[in-house]
């Protein structure tokens, strides 16, 4: 043992504890990285209907009351490529990477978020 | 000498290809867990006999055992090129440049080190195009790859030491 300890020199015990130092960072690094990574929830009606990882690229027809909303994802963006409401606010929303876009007519709401993107959310106060 | 040079080619050649058949057959708790035996002769042959031994010891190493295990020119194939070389190269450009600053346990864990990156690399080209995963698994298998390494640069050590005493 004594060999093998003298046998290494200055550079190799410092990049050996480099390695091992900078590997158990990364392992936990990464894992923080990866838990927060968003999710894409849709809603329609008030109800969750769709969770998809933003990460994937994929495009989904959703129905609503006014008809279909496609809802695309793509290179970690969303948006809502076609919609059947009146108004078409939702389209000029464009694409997001974070918040929410809603369509009121058609009842559809698709949140980009962290953790939180499927908690329910609090009423900030009640009046009358 | 040019003879010398092929017969000690030969035997290198001939340790790193039983070492490299002999650790696929020990089992191991993660099936892509290899320990890189065959390293240590790559590291011998480094240190001992130069850049050019290592290097056509290693190509010989991967191409062999890759035609008896049967997938040469395959997916596997190419992880274990791209890694046998691209470690031989590294550790031979580590220790051209600075001799006396890096034992054989620093050349060991550089060129673990350098495998597993090059293998990281090609496995997100070839196989998963997936960021995330190469991500996760990055920094656990250049930590395995340490530990490895590690083992791999005082057994290597040994033998170099031993082998020029004579």
């Amino acid at each position: 043992m004594k060999t093998v300890i003298r046998n290494t020199t200055c550079a190799d015990r410092l990049l050996f504890f480099l390695l091992i130092l900078a590997s158990c960072a990364g392992i936990f690094i990464s894992r923080e990285a990866v838990s927060q990574s968003s999710d894409v929830l849709i809603e329609v009606n008030g109800k969750p209907a769709y969770t998809f990882p933003l990460a994937g690229d994929r495009t989904v027809t959703v129905n609503g009351p006014c008809g279909p909303t496609v809802v695309e994802i793509k290179d970690m963006k969303v948006r809502i490529r076609e919609a059947s409401c009146p108004n078409r606010l939702c389209l000029k929303e464009g694409w997001i990477a974070k918040g929410v876009i809603v369509c009121l007519p058609n009842r559809i709401v698709v949140t980009v978020g962290g953790k939180s993107a499927g908690s329910p959310r609090g009423v900030d106060a009640v009046t009358g | 000498m040019q003879l010398q040079d092929k017969h000690r080619i030969a035997v290198l050649s001939a340790y790193a290809l039983s070492l490299h058949g002999f650790e696929g057959l020990l089992p191991t708790p993660i099936p892509w867990l290899r320990l890189g035996l065959a390293n240590i002769i790559t590291l011998v042959a480094l240190m001992l006999y130069g850049f050019r031994t290592a290097m056509t010891v290693t190509l010989i190493r991967v191409v062999l055992a890759s035609i008896f295990t049967g997938t040469f020119l395959g997916p596997s194939f190419m992880l274990s090129l791209g890694g046998g070389v691209s470690s031989a190269a590294a550790m031979g450009i580590a220790w051209a440049v600075s001799r006396s600053f890096f034992g054989p346990v620093g050349l060991s864990l550089i060129g673990a080190l350098f495998h597993n990156a090059a293998q990281l690399a090609l496995a997100y080209l070839i196989f998963i195009q997936r960021f995330e995963a190469i991500m996760i698994i990055s920094p656990v298998i250049i930590l395995i790859g340490a530990v490895t390494g590690l083992m791999n640069g005082i057994v290597g050590g040994l033998l170099i030491k031993n082998l020029s005493h004579e």
